[in-house]
């Protein structure tokens, strides 16, 4: 998103200087286009080479079939919608992502306005250790959390229940940290006076919260809200892990994904099909979040 | 007045929260009288054509066509006893079960690539013992032999893949197959010779992501059972034979005189992908003659190869030392039981048989561990099989068979090894150092 931001930034500051140097909006252009380029050209490369045959694809590169003659097909394309359970896997994908986004941005939000804007003992010690938790690599988490979340401790994995309320739970803990730490650096950051001047005209903490906080934070939890779907959405090892054993008709569309691909690495060629039409969601995402950015830049808020 | 207003949004909020956690408790429920038939206690051990019903849990590597193979061989399990296979593929299997062991969240069966792991979880107490569930002495007269030997009572075999087969393309190399090392190597490089310009007679190619080097691995293997004997392999293979010692040092030796005639040198070798290894045999002219590879590479060379039937053929790795003729390397993927449930059980006595290990077989792309399975769809894999069955001596892969730790490092010195054969000592040294440590616990 930060490409996609910058243009309209280098735009602003062209704007603004246009007169003193006629140059550099146009050169600024040049090299975010360029920059923006080089970063896609694997993405080009998987493109191209999910229309071809995999015989073509070991021979040549995918940048000789870009000139003809031509060698296109959609056989990949065909087979991965064709794929048993691949319909089943993208609602069991969204089941697992829309509530495994909404819940930790919520719970994050009340933490960074308490950690902002609410007086009380331990408060940085305790955001410390929030944040400290940042470095503790999920794959530890597994076996202690198995454990409390399966039949030896509350069971909401396992045989016989679906398992999906245990994966929201991770993934409410595992989105936890970040998204606390990035919402509080937000919010602190939101003028004092705005909040000095609610209290004065009778406003409570939750008041504040509802009506300030939030509606000036939109732009964060957009950003947040990106980070956190595409993080589940294209997360492999949680929903195995938590779901795989028990579960198999609950997985998502990763796991079934990967499977296209045998035990040995071959039928790779349906991968690249099914990177693209996995990408089409998140993008879908971004852009109707993209328009907070933009007025969160805008909004004025900040001059009360 | 405001702060009601927004207390009331809270409310709502928090409402519609608790509305969405219910509807999901609810939304899990349907599958828990699917799964939760596993525990009927009153089922009887499935008998053929009895319905049973409820579910099973199976989790195993296979994936893409290997995965609708083994759909297909349930399938008919499925339709006569009413019981539901439930499978997940994953090449991330050892993480699932590592896990699961710890956390008792498994699948009832799974299916393992190889021994080695699996008999860590028998010794942990997780994988229950198959002894009472199949009639053993039915299962020893029906397995190859080979495979038999590696034990019943953990895990069973459903697939085997023989190891060490020489492809060459038949209009290419018409010379017939080598009996002897030395016959192997002159009729190699008469052949690349014959076909002129860059040919040379070894394709070898290593890369595989984190296991990349384990095709060398083969190599090595099938070199020190036919150049040492099985009972070197053995104590290889147990960690009581050094990797500095003149056998194995020979085998590595020898691996290196192949990869000094191996088409595109050392950084192509480590660089190219093992399922694309083979490709340079179908080239005009043709980059290699002689490719080395399990029975499953031929999947590799009509998919990626652009070869079809016919454009490819073997011959058997040949005898190096006469005392230990008709040596066999090999591999297989086996099958174990985490939770002893009726419908586990009718799975496992189901899998085993002829009959039900025929559908795989009539698919493609596998070898059947039952003698009985041979309905094989090409000459080739037809071939490959008779080699599995009538094996003199077989050994299991060893690199498979030896600690994880161990096998990562084999892999590893493989490519280093390749990268730089002149570091040959220090390497088997670092080897020997982690046989230390590895075999430890």
């Amino acid at each position: 998103m930060t490409a996609m931001a910058a243009p309209r930034a280098a735009a602003t500051v062209g704007t603004a200087r246009r007169r003193s140097r006629p140059g550099r909006r146009f050169v600024l252009n040049a090299v975010v286009i360029f920059i923006m380029f080089l970063w896609l050209i694997p993405t080009f490369g998987m493109l191209f080479n999910s229309f071809r045959s995999p015989a073509d694809v070991a021979s040549t590169g995918w940048w000789t079939s870009i000139v003809p003659p031509w060698r296109f097909n959609l056989d990949n394309y065909v087979h991965v919608l064709n794929t048993n359970g691949m319909g089943t896997a993208f609602v069991n994908s969204l089941f697992i992502t829309i509530p495994s986004t909404i819940i930790p941005i919520a719970v994050a939000a009340f933490a960074a306005y308490a950690f902002s804007w609410m007086q009380f003992p331990g408060r940085d010690v305790l955001f410390v250790v929030v944040v400290a938790l940042l470095v503790i690599p999920l794959q530890t988490t597994f076996v202690p959390l198995l454990k409390l979340l399966g039949p030896q401790g509350i069971h909401l994995i396992g045989p016989g229940v679906g398992s999906f309320v245990a994966v929201w739970l991770a993934h409410t803990g595992y989105g936890l940290p970040f998204a606390i730490y990035l919402l509080r650096n937000y919010m602190g950051g939101l003028p004092r006076e705005v909040f000095e001047s609610a209290a004065i005209d009778g406003a409570g903490q939750a008041t504040s919260f509802f009506r300030l906080a939030i509606p000036m934070s939109v732009p964060a939890l957009a950003a947040l809200a990106i980070f956190q779907f595409l993080f589940v959405w294209n997360d492999l090892l949680v929903a195995l892990i938590y779901i795989g054993a028990a579960n198999a008709p609950n997985l998502p569309l990763t796991v079934t994904v990967a499977n296209l691909s045998n035990s040995l690495g071959g039928e790779w060629q349906y991968l690249m099909a099914a990177a693209f039409l996995t990408m089409l969601l998140p993008v879908v995402v971004f852009f109707s979040l993209q328009r907070y950015f933009v007025r969160g830049i805008t909004g004025g808020a900040v001059k009360g | 007045m405001s702060f009601s207003l927004g207390f009331r949004r809270a409310a709502v909020l928090l409402a519609s929260a608790a509305i969405m956690v219910g509807a999901c408790g609810g939304g899990a429920s349907p599958s828990a009288s699917t799964g939760g038939g596993g525990g009927s206690p009153g089922a009887s051990p499935a008998g053929s054509g009895g319905q049973v019903g409820g579910s099973v849990t199976v989790i195993g590597t296979w994936g893409g066509s290997e995965q609708d193979s083994f759909l297909a061989m349930v399938k008919p399990f499925e339709d006569s006893t009413g019981i539901k296979v439930q499978y997940t593929g994953t090449r991330d299997l050892n993480a699932v079960l590592t896990t699961g062991v710890q956390s008792g969240i498994l699948p009832d069966l799974a299916g393992l690539p190889g021994p080695g792991q699996m008999s860590e979880w028998a010794k942990a107490g997780a994988l229950k013992p198959l002894d009472d569930v199949l009639d053993v002495a039915t299962y020893k007269s029906e397995t190859a032999p080979a495979l038999v030997d590696l034990g019943t009572v953990d895990g069973i075999f459903i697939k085997a893949a023989v190891k060490g087969l020489i492809w060459f393309d038949p209009k290419v190399y018409t010379a017939g197959p080598a009996t002897t090392w030395d016959d192997l190597e002159s009729k190699g490089a008469a052949a690349a010779t014959a076909a002129g310009g860059n040919t040379k007679p070894w394709c070898l190619a290593l890369e595989s992501g984190a296991a990349s080097g384990w095709p060398g691995t083969d190599w090595i293997e099938d070199l020190v059972l036919r150049q040492a004997g099985p009972d070197v392999y053995d104590k290889w293979v147990a960690g009581t034979q050094t990797w500095t010692s003149p056998e194995i040092k020979t085998a590595f030796e020898t691996f290196g005189k192949v990869v000094s005639e191996s088409y595109g040198g050392p950084k192509a070798i480590n660089s190219t992908n093992f399922g694309d290894g083979g490709n340079q045999l179908f080239k005009t002219p043709p980059g290699c003659i002689f490719h080395h590879q399990a029975s499953f590479i031929t999947d590799f060379f009509k998919k990626q190869g652009g070869a079809k039937d016919g454009d490819f053929d073997f011959f058997p790795f040949p005898d190096i030392n006469s005392q230990y003729a008709g040596a066999v390397e090999g591999a297989g993927d086996l099958f174990g039981m985490f939770n002893d449930t009726p419908q586990a059980r009718a799975l496992i006595k189901y899998l085993v048989t002829a009959d039900a290990q025929k559908i795989w077989v009539g698919r493609g792309g596998a070898l059947s561990a039952n003698k009985n399975a041979n309905n094989y769809p090409d000459d080739v894999s037809k071939r490959s099989a008779a080699i599995l069955t009538s094996a003199k001596i077989f050994r299991f892969d060893a690199s498979d068979l030896m600690p994880t730790a161990m096998n990562d490092a084999f892999w590893k010195a493989i490519v280093s090894y390749v990268q730089d054969s002149s570091k040959l000592d220090s390497i088997l040294t670092n080897l020997d150092t982690v046989q230390k440590s590895a075999y430890g616990g």
